[in-house]
């Protein structure tokens, strides 16, 4: 009995271990949405290949975010990781706006949804310690055409069905507990096949 | 249960703890000794002992801002943020230290030692041109560490390197100007409350520590 509870502990460390590196170090954030019949495999979404032109010169992009001011505290990598996530989430939402319909693509989305907003939220953190002009600031770069259409596009895939709060496990962003909250039990209006 | 469980894993992590320092220092002692001295050779970027609230991000400082593209000529068409060029200018040291872990002593590594010293020595004597309460700013003052810091270091790398015909006694003199200009501007600050010793670190180069160890601040100019 002894014996069976220290190959358990050490079952359990190596499966913890394993899970932790995967997350946190990794970062494969995706493995660890619900599974369900809407929800598929993210590795296999095609969509990020599709999408892969839209990240190739973002800085031809005059709609991505871009700084508002010189009198700033963000970071180079901060800023291009913003334009980057930006360019990428709106290939994924507004140049195609079925592709979350197809399950591989949408746990794909979903996972970057969620890397989207807590970009947002690292830069807010930091911005915070400079004050309420550092946070306007970040909070205009996050504000450009394109991110805007990214919201609408958000809005309307909650409103449509296409995106549900169960999609999103425990970890809905703050930012669209108000969608799901508006448009809680909307059926899925995606093509069949 | 708890107490169970803590005392099951307590003498298996102890007993593996105990062999990996015993077993593992004797092996890497040396090695790891030589991989810190190695990695701080080039100065800390900043001390990770530091108090978070007086020493900030370096790289997003307004003073970077002011000063780096005044050290850093990165060509008239080189459209860059202040945080990226700081970046690369970092990057070079970082390079710089690698060669000089590896072990590595020719004229290019040492040229560029040279370069590395003069080019922290300008930043540095930049930020402290800049009005003296600048430095109250947290990120501020952690770019005005981290250039200090690195031009010492690279200033005594050169000056090891010395003995074997690298640098020229005018390039010497350079170094030991913008030495004496900084060692200055320390002790002002020191006094001022600006800086002080832990700004720096446990592993900050020794003219450093030895002014921040002499002075004592009489006032605080931070404090309005």
């Amino acid at each position: 009995m002894n014996f069976l509870v220290r190959v358990a502990f050490v079952l359990g460390g190596i499966f913890l271990g394993v899970n932790l590196i995967n997350y946190f170090v990794l970062g494969h954030s995706g493995d660890y949405l619900p599974a369900g019949e809407r929800m598929g495999e993210w590795r296999e979404a095609k969509i990020r290949a599709a999408c892969y032109p839209a990240l190739e010169q973002p800085e031809r992009d005059g709609q991505l975010p871009k700084l508002s001011t010189d009198k700033h505290r963000v970071d180079w990598r901060d800023l291009d990781r913003a334009k980057e996530m930006t360019a990428a989430l709106n290939c994924y939402l507004v140049t195609h706006p079925n592709a979350i319909c197809e399950r591989n693509n949408r746990a794909y989305i979903i996972d970057y949804i969620n890397r989207y907003f807590a970009k947002f939220d690292e830069m807010m953190n930091t911005a915070k310690r400079y004050g309420e002009s550092e946070m306007s600031t970040v909070r205009d770069l996050w504000d450009s055409p394109r991110n805007r259409a990214i919201n609408a596009a958000l809005m309307m895939d909650t409103g449509n069905g296409r995106l549900i709060k169960a999609d999103f496990g425990w970890t809905v962003p703050a930012a669209m507990k108000p969608m799901f909250d508006r448009y809680n039990g909307t059926s899925d209006n995606c093509p069949r096949a | 249960m708890a107490g169970e469980i803590f005392r099951l894993i307590r003498t298996p992590v102890i007993a593996f703890i105990g062999g990996f320092l015993v077993v593992g220092g004797w092996i890497w002692a040396p090695k790891i000794s030589n991989l810190v001295q190695g990695l701080f050779s080039g100065g800390p970027s900043v001390s990770m002992f530091a108090d978070t609230n007086r020493i900030g991000r370096p790289e997003t400082a307004p003073v970077v801002r002011s000063c780096i593209f005044k050290v850093m000529d990165l060509g008239p068409d080189a459209k860059m943020e202040p945080s990226a060029a700081y970046f690369v200018l970092k990057a070079g040291s970082m390079q710089a230290k690698v060669s000089a872990m590896l072990g590595k002593s020719d004229r290019w590594s040492e040229s560029q030692t040279l370069n590395l010293a003069n080019t922290w020595g300008e930043l540095a004597s930049c930020i402290y041109a800049l009005d003296d309460r600048e430095l109250c700013d947290p990120d501020n003052r952690a770019a005005a560490v981290e250039a200090t810091t690195k031009f010492f270091a690279y200033a005594k790398q050169t000056g090891a390197s010395a003995g074997k015909p690298a640098i020229s006694a005018s390039d010497a003199r350079v170094i030991e100007n913008v030495s004496d200009r900084l060692l200055l501007m320390l002790k002002n600050h020191r006094r001022y409350g600006t800086l002080v010793g832990a700004d720096f670190g446990s592993f900050a180069p020794a003219e450093i520590m030895q002014v921040m160890r002499s002075e004592q601040a009489t006032r605080d100019i931070c404090k309005r």
